[in-house]
């Protein structure tokens, strides 16, 4: 690990203050960045601790909804009873990821700006343009087990690993952002990752000198919800599909289908369209079949990912039947 | 991991989120996950951690 300089953040303003600038970056849990800062990964000059700087609450909002402060911790999200009680996908989602250990220490904004666990890019001494714009990507034609099958671009197939990420798309979740200046804004969780495109290292919407301070959840919606991780082991492993869906039936047809996918690729995917071909149909093996070839309509596999979209089938298959199983 | 199951929260491996939490070999199991320490070797651990739960929350 390299020599930095440490600041801590008291207030909001502060963080937002002493994050701009390219050479600073923010701590909060550090469950992410202080392995990436060992492995030379990330080699900031300055890392400002914004723990004691407020924003940790979880409160209910005005329109029924809840504000989940982006230092709250995942455990605290987890056990929250509203969490528990009217958004158990998020509950789900979280205790999927990671342990106990490292959920008591991960907070909500960081575990939306966690980087992905690519293995070249984690590693200093194999090209990644994520890393090193213009050094290539290894992960094509190399080892890509755990890389993206959608959303792709020449220059990097890295996935967004995370879990709870993907529940708070399904669930149409909004960053709340404050800037340097004073500024705010709210950005839909469904638009706050970018795609690799031809700016790899740009992995979200946050701009040099903004802080996410909360993640809004609208008002609870009725129906069932389920997260499911498929992953080599089942505990403390990344996700290869995951599925968070919200499903509500009435008089025997979908009347509502929320579903993000993770695993697939560089950000939580959500495709629209698969809730229009859900809403007012009657379940059926045919009906989540086209489902399916919506979503992977244009899924590319890479050798030693290409299992990934045969899987993703399946899982949105028994999701799905699950789902309407439980609403019914 | 016992204040945890003294307050019923959930985990992975649970069934429900919102109810009690019955402690479990899957339960201990996935709550233990993570942990690196050696004690997770051992093959008595997991009634260990039961019998220490129990009497915590008895």
């Amino acid at each position: 690990m390299r020599s930095f300089q440490y600041e801590r953040a008291r207030t909001l303003g502060d963080a937002a203050r002493l994050v701009a600038g390219a050479d600073a970056m923010a701590i909060a849990g550090g469950t992410n960045l202080l392995d990436l800062m060992k492995l030379q990964v990330e080699t900031p000059g300055e890392l400002v601790d914004i723990n004691r700087a407020g924003f940790a609450e979880i409160e209910d909002t005005d329109d029924g909804g809840l504000r989940i402060g982006a230092l709250a911790t995942n455990t605290a999200t987890a056990v929250h009873p509203r969490v528990r009680s009217d958004y158990p996908v998020l509950a789900r989602a979280i205790l999927a990821g990671a342990t106990q250990q490292l959920r008591n220490k991960a907070t909500t904004g960081g575990n939306l700006c966690q980087r992905t666990r690519c293995f070249y890019f984690m590693n200093i001494d194999q090209p990644c343009n994520k890393r090193e714009p213009g050094s290539g990507c290894g992960a094509i034609d190399g080892v890509a087990k755990l890389h993206a099958v959608l959303g792709t671009s020449d220059e990097c197939i890295a996935t967004y690993p995370g879990d709870m990420a993907v529940a708070l798309s399904a669930l149409d979740a909004t960053v709340q952002i404050a800037s340097v200046d004073g500024a705010e804004r709210s950005v839909p969780v469904r638009d706050f990752h970018c795609l690799p495109g031809d700016t790899p290292w740009r992995e979200n919407v946050l701009e040099d000198g903004e802080v996410i301070t909360a993640v809004t959840l609208p008002a609870p919606v009725a129906g069932v919800q389920l997260y499911r991780k498929v992953r080599e082991r089942s505990s403390y492993a990344f996700a290869l599909v995951s599925i968070a869906a919200i499903v509500e039936m009435r008089d025997g047809v979908i009347a509502r289908a929320d579903l993000s996918f993770g695993g697939l690729a560089h950000k939580p995917w959500h495709e629209p369209r698969i809730s229009d071909l859900l809403e007012g149909a009657a379940p059926s093996a045919e009906l989540y079949d086209a489902a399916a070839d919506l979503l992977l309509e244009d899924a590319r596999g890479y050798g030693e990912n290409d299992f990934k979209i045969p899987l993703a089938r399946r899982t949105l298959h028994a999701v799905l039947a699950q789902a309407v199983e439980d609403a019914a | 991991m016992l204040e945890e199951l003294a307050n019923d929260w959930p985990s992975d491996a649970s069934d429900d989120l919102e109810g009690k939490i019955e402690i479990s070999g899957e339960e201990i199991r996935e709550r233990m996950s993570g942990n690196l320490c050696r004690c997770g070797a051992y093959a008595n651990i997991v009634a260990a951690i039961r019998d220490a739960a129990t009497e915590t929350s008895a």
